[in-house]
């Protein structure tokens, strides 16, 4: 089967999976007949009444939504920032690395949520966000690197070594591409879990919004259809941004010949 | 008959991995121009003697020096075509086999001229775009070749580098090093466990012996002209000799 044919194929196969959800919790739902298991029309309505007039504090979704991603790039951004240098560091020298393992390994153990009391007493507004969703995404991001570094091919550097290559142009041209693809992956995962941590930060981050903050706020009224419109929000646009980051994944790194599992 | 220069010394080579001796007391010279075949029983060292030789592990005991001076990368002009393929998958045909010349700084112009004409003798050339992912097994291998040949080196070394390849792509590709070989006229080492290879290949061969290695014997194929006929009763002779001189059984 040709590779186009495949992508339609799976398509198909994708939207049927979806109408299948959609179909059992149709069914489930007027089966229920309650208000905390809301019909599909109601969620519907729910995504409509928020996008159009906005929340309870006339907050409207797409606000929520820019807040959200915002934060997320944030955090996502120092995760990498940090990350990737401190893991091509300590692979390079994995001294560094096993003489600071007695700092680092605990810390990667202690989830985010367990961070939120320090993060309000020593921090404020946008800074909180940042810390919880860097401290969820940093580790995917560093560990795969780290990993990466210690798993380059030995031929490759082999070959450029008898060419009488430096270290630095070794380190450049041959480590460096070599764990860019990792790097990725772990930048894949670390941007999932910095979604998975934004309810954690906008539950402490102070302000009113955020989609995070906006299934907060609808939980305390126990309203059903805004709390899935926000879950969907935030499963859809996760959804998106790892199928960008597969796209450019699969240009950039077209040498391979299997890039990700997508 | 005429007198070669001596382009490649190795003088009381010795390796040795804790009590394991791998390499026992080589002494040997490599001509200008030369191309040398190493053989030997499985087993019996000869990835560390390439190793050893590039200095890619350095000696216990003894030293390899070109032009009478130890070697040295920055120095002395080494290419080495590994036994597991060694393509760099990010880069392309034409990125892999200039990537000698990009770590030499050799001038754009030139390193074109010289990639170009490599491609061009290797057969690569309608593939100089592709990535390793692309290519077949047998092409990847004339990658590497030709990346060991564009930097025209003071030695080439070839550990077994045709190993993994069926009959006839190896057939293939041995002819296009022997085209190579005659044209640049490079030093070359070839490590190989195929008997009929070193024959068909070389001008000498060098038999090593079972683990430690020595040097059991040297032959010279000087005598047969390229391209060699393997019905050819001389070549059958060589086989034969050198196959029981191999044999440890």
């Amino acid at each position: 089967m040709n590779k186009s044919r495949q992508r339609i194929t799976n398509f198909l196969y994708n939207m049927l999976s979806l109408g299948v959800v959609m179909f059992l919790w149709y069914l489930l739902s007027n089966w229920q007949n309650s208000p905390y298991f809301p019909r599909l029309s109601e969620i519907w309505n729910a995504f409509v009444t928020l996008a159009q007039y906005g929340d309870i504090e006339g907050i409207f979704l797409s606000e929520h939504i820019w807040a959200s991603l915002i934060r997320i790039f944030a955090g996502f951004a120092v995760a990498c920032a940090i990350g990737i240098p401190l893991g091509l560091a300590m692979g390079l020298w994995p001294k560094l690395y096993y003489r600071t393992r007695s700092v680092i390994e605990p810390i990667r153990f202690i989830p985010p949520l367990a961070w939120i009391p320090i993060a309000i007493v020593f921090m404020v507004g946008f800074n909180r966000y940042v810390f919880l969703i860097w401290l969820g995404a940093f580790f995917p991001i560093f560990i795969t690197t780290l990993l990466s570094v210690t798993r380059v091919n030995p031929v490759h550097v082999n070959v450029a070594k008898v060419f009488g290559a430096s270290r630095m142009y070794i380190i450049r041209k041959i480590v460096l591409p070599s764990v860019l693809p990792d790097i990725a992956t772990g930048m894949r995962v670390g941007l999932g879990v910095a979604w998975m941590c934004i309810l954690a930060a906008e539950m402490i981050g102070g302000e009113m919004i955020g989609v995070g903050r906006l299934i907060l706020k609808y939980a305390e009224l126990l309203r059903m259809s805004e709390i899935l419109v926000g879950m969907v929000i935030i499963g859809v646009i996760g959804f998106i941004m790892n199928e960008i980051f597969i796209m450019v994944e699969n240009y950039v790194f077209r040498w391979r010949s299997e890039v990700s599992i997508d | 008959m005429e007198q070669r220069k001596s382009k490649i010394q190795i003088r009381g080579l010795s390796k040795k991995f804790g009590d394991l001796v791998v390499l026992d007391q080589l002494n040997f010279d490599i001509f200008d121009g030369e191309f040398l075949c190493v053989v030997g029983p499985t087993g019996c060292g000869k990835t560390t003697f390439c190793n050893v030789v590039t200095n890619l592990l350095p000696p216990t005991e003894g030293q390899v020096t070109v032009d009478n001076e130890p070697i040295n990368y920055r120095k002395h002009n080494i290419s080495f075509v590994f036994q597991a393929p060694s393509c760099l998958p990010w880069r392309t045909v034409w990125d892999n086999v200039k990537i000698g010349l990009e770590i030499r700084g050799i001038p754009e112009k030139e390193l074109r001229e010289r990639v170009a004409d490599v491609l061009d003798i290797t057969g690569l050339t309608p593939y100089k775009d592709f990535f390793p992912n692309q290519i077949s097994a047998g092409m990847k291998q004339r990658v590497a070749i030709a990346r060991g040949f564009v930097t025209e080196p003071d030695m080439l070394l070839m550990d077994e580098p045709f190993g993994q390849l069926d009959t006839s792509t190896r057939f293939h590709i041995e002819n296009s090093l022997i085209k190579l070989w005659e044209r640049k006229k490079q030093t070359i080492i070839f490590v190989t466990h195929n008997l009929e290879e070193a024959v068909y290949l070389s001008e000498r061969v060098l038999v090593l012996t079972p683990k430690p290695a020595r040097i059991k014997q040297e032959v010279s194929i000087t005598h047969l002209p390229h391209p060699r006929n393997i019905a050819d009763p001389e070549f059958v002779r060589l086989r034969r000799l050198i196959t029981d001189l191999v044999r440890w059984w």
